[in-house]
């Protein structure tokens, strides 16, 4: 599934979030945004999501204009993403969290006689927390989940999706040493043809993942290339690496 | 997990036992005003249920429930004046009559949480204020509201007559029974976990790829259909639909007993229902008539007492202990 | 007048004040007390809100304060338990019949005015809300006080941080906006009478007003009031005696336009 926005302009007052931002990201390629806080890269989701309208400019996925296209309706064309604050449904457990997720892609979340299917979301929700490596938190609430195990189960519930193209907002921030490795690998390990945009502070995540780098920097899109054309880029290292180091 | 399979023989148990305590209600009652106050609970009981839906569930505050009801007293006052009272039909038209009116009532979903409950609560008293209106009073009777109302006619069994009180009784205990079946599938079943989780989080449903706003609009109708059922039996237990029944206080009081009896359990509700019914209707038969007239008082000091201390109702309470 | 008060409380502590028609109808009684001894109608208009105002102190600091953290609807709840209690209580001392608060002295004529008349007190009425909204309008706009108010309504954390004691200024809130009902009482008693069950009857206008107009707003409540006013008097001559209906159809134009209010601040 390939994106791209169409100068993308989002003004909240006088202060324009992101300017005339152009991104183009290949189906099946893994795409990392960059840059310091503040610089745009959850707004730039939202509107890739439809959870905010831009005040200018198009999103385009598989070629199509749905700039008008609800939430639900990009989720349903195979959006699906992460949040950088966990959205996780608390008072449910870590088991009916994943169940929802799995029933939208199944589509019986309207069911009042599920039948065999119900079956079927059961069998798959055992079988995502055995790959997750999570099966003792089965019937843990959510909101008594420990913060790295949130995260995780955060990346399955957009996984649950089967997505085509997923997004991800640092889905790393404030995960340990060995926590990070475990999600880094199950990200290498999804299937190719999945696109893949991560926002992520994290250098050492990035070019592990990232095919293609963009950085924005006060809502402007100032680089946008391979990692090693990122990292010699002159104004990248002022902007954001210099910073960071 | 393993806790929960220990509690469920007990709680079959408990099920059945509050069965033969509620089959066997016009057996022990002392006459028949009892009777008709175990009625009376138990219509209150199927529009707290029906609510429960609503704040439990789908995490939809609702405070002008009670239009749907009058909106099913209304409708089965109407259809049993001019057509007929044959009571299927007349079922059918109660809870059409809810549904309908929270198709119009929809508006309000354009709002969420407090700004939900003042549109609902404003909805409902526009609905109270045409239903007093003078000047329709020639179809809906103005402020006296309908007046006899005939009871309805059982099918296949004619001869058994709805006007006794024990008959009456065992027709809204089996629709209670019914209800509460209904709805206990409803939110065991995947669109029950659907509305937790717009309760829980809207957006992040959306992004998961649900079209929140239909499914916010069919637990508004169920539950709006549903207290319809309520207030067509409501109807016809009083002989009467009076626009009093639309009024804020009566969504307010089901609103009560929703939060006492403990939200998102359906029983809760229920037992809280009853326990306000026999406030209301059980003080005005002591004798010491200067305290049945501070039902409202007395209610109101208890209800705040449970706010304050135990905002997760009686149900909580069990809960709690037995986890 | 009652609208402004619900709108300020509803938007500095995100409480929706249930029990803002039992402060009026309170207001009202005290008003009829404070007359029935003293005779002085004006005494009366003082001593309402004040004695409201200390209600209002009193029912938050002994028992809001225990519940914001319990979320929204335990609140409204809370206020409506409240209401119950109110109203049984007036019932109880003053029966259930209507009192008529006496027309002040000087205001019982009618005024010709380009040969219509006017009820004089009715007038005054009028008099009085313009003058009391417009105090408002400016204790809002210009005083220290009411700047503190905007900023909470903006964003209460932003209160705290400047090193505003919190619950002082949430009592403080709560005890105007009762006061502000309980005078609001007062002056009507003289022509919509005094009785229990004032307190619902006025309740729903004042929300509508309060949706109309934009919540924590006092500008919103002002101009929610003339426009639903407007609707009051011109909606029966277009619609035949369906005030509520005008009523309804102007909150759904609104509301299906602008969901936060006329001059509501956005979610």
């Amino acid at each position: 599934m390939n994106l791209s926005t169409n100068s993308v302009t989002v003004r909240f007052g006088a202060v324009a979030a992101l300017q005339n931002v152009n991104v183009k990201v290949a189906s099946g390629e893994r795409r990392a945004v960059i840059g310091p806080n503040g610089a745009g890269k959850t707004t730039l989701f939202d509107v890739i999501t439809g959870q905010r309208r831009p005040t200018s400019g198009k999103v385009l996925i598989d070629d199509a204009d749905v700039t008008g296209f609800t939430v639900w309706r990009r989720a349903r064309l195979g959006l699906a993403r992460t949040f950088q604050r966990s959205t996780l449904f608390a008072n449910l457990t870590v088991a009916e969290n994943l169940a929802i997720a799995i029933r939208s892609r199944l589509k019986v979340g309207s069911r009042i006689w599920p039948g065999r299917l119900e079956r079927e979301v059961g069998a798959e929700v055992s079988s995502r927390l055995e790959m997750a490596r999570l099966p003792a938190l089965r019937h843990r609430l959510a909101w008594r989940l420990g913060h790295g195990e949130r995260r995780i189960v955060e990346i399955e519930l957009a996984l649950a999706r089967d997505p085509r193209l997923l997004l991800l907002d640092e889905p790393m921030a404030g995960l340990s040493g060995a926590e990070r490795e475990a999600a880094v690998t199950r990200l290498r390990a999804l299937p190719e043809a999945v696109t893949v945009i991560l926002v992520e502070h994290d250098l050492d995540v990035v070019f592990a993942i990232a095919q293609r780098v963009s950085v924005l920097d006060h809502g402007v899109l100032i680089a946008d290339g391979t990692p090693a054309e990122i990292r010699a880029n002159r104004r990248v290292q002022e902007v954001y690496l210099g910073g960071a180091d | 997990m393993s806790r929960l399979r220990q509690l469920r023989p007990r709680r079959w148990l408990g099920q059945a036992a509050f069965l033969v305590f509620l089959l066997s209600v016009p057996a022990w009652a002392p006459n028949r005003f009892w009777i008709n106050v175990a009625s009376q609970a138990l219509i209150f009981a199927i529009f707290a249920m029906s609510l429960d839906l609503l704040i439990g569930y789908a995490g939809m505050p609702s405070f002008g429930h009670a239009a749907f009801y009058a909106a099913g007293a209304y409708g089965g006052a109407l259809w049993a004046l001019h057509l007929s009272s044959a009571l299927l039909p007349l079922l059918a038209v109660g809870l059409m009559a809810g549904a309908s009116l929270a198709l119009v009532g929809a508006l309000a979903l354009r709002a969420r949480g407090i700004y939900f409950l003042m549109l609902t609560l404003a909805f409902a008293q526009v609905v109270w204020s045409v239903l007093s209106n003078n000047q329709l009073a020639n179809v809906l009777g103005g402020d006296i509201g309908l007046i006899s109302v005939p009871r309805p006619v059982l099918p296949f069994a004619a001869d058994v007559s709805l006007f006794r009180p024990a008959n009456f009784y065992f027709l809204t205990l089996t629709v209670a029974i019914i209800v509460y079946l209904a709805l206990a599938a409803v939110v065991a079943s995947p669109f029950g976990h659907t509305l937790e989780g717009i309760r829980e989080n809207e957006g992040r449903m959306e992004s998961l790829g649900y079209p929140t706003f239909r499914y916010r609009l069919a637990a508004f109708i169920i539950a709006g259909a549903l207290a319809g059922l309520a207030g067509m039996l409501g109807g016809s237990f009083n002989f009467s639909a009076t626009p009093a029944t639309a009024f804020w206080t009566t969504s307010g009081l089901a609103m009560i007993a929703v939060i006492m009896g403990g939200s998102r359990s359906l029983v809760g509700p229920a037992a809280g229902a009853i326990v306000v019914v026999l406030l209301q209707l059980g003080l005005s038969s002591l004798p010491a008539r200067g305290l049945a007239e501070r039902w409202q008082l007395l209610l109101g000091v208890v209800f705040i007492a449970f706010v304050l201390f135990l905002p997760g109702g009686l149900y909580g309470l069990l809960r709690r202990r037995a986890a | 007048m009652l609208a402004a008060g619900l709108s300020v409380i509803f938007g500095l502590m995100d409480v929706l004040n249930l029990a803002h028609g039992s402060f009026y109808m309170l207001g009202a009684y005290v008003g009829l007390t404070v007359l029935g001894v003293s005779g002085n109608f004006w005494l009366a208009l003082i001593a309402a809100p004040v004695a409201l105002g200390v209600i209002g102190a009193l029912i938050e600091v002994v028992f809001f304060r225990r519940i914001y953290r319990e979320g929204h609807l335990m609140q409204v709840l809370l206020t409506f338990g409240f209401t119950l209690v109110f109203v049984d209580l007036i019932r109880w001392r003053f029966g259930p019949q209507t009192h008529s608060l006496p027309t002040p002295p000087g205001l019982e004529g009618a005024v010709h005015i380009l040969g219509v008349s006017f009820a004089s007190y009715k007038l005054f009425v009028i008099l009085f809300a313009s003058v009391v909204a417009l105090g408002l309008l400016l204790a809002w706009r210009r005083s220290r006080v009411g700047a503190i108010l905007r900023a909470g309504v903006a964003d209460r954390e932003m209160l705290g941080l400047l090193g505003i004691d919190l619950k002082r200024v949430f009592t403080g809130t709560f005890a105007f906006g009762a006061a502000l009902a309980g005078l609001a009482g007062v002056v009507v008693g003289p022509y919509l009478g005094v009785y229990p069950g004032m307190d619902e009857s006025i309740l729903v206008l004042v929300l509508v007003v309060v949706v109309v107009g934009g919540l924590g707003s006092i500008e919103g409540a002002i101009l929610g009031s003339l426009l639903i006013g407007l609707a009051n008097a011109i909606g029966p001559l277009v619609l035949g005696g369906f005030e509520a209906a005008s009523i309804f159809a102007v909150m759904a134009i609104v509301l299906l336009v602008r969901p936060q209010g006329l001059l509501g601040r956005r979610q």
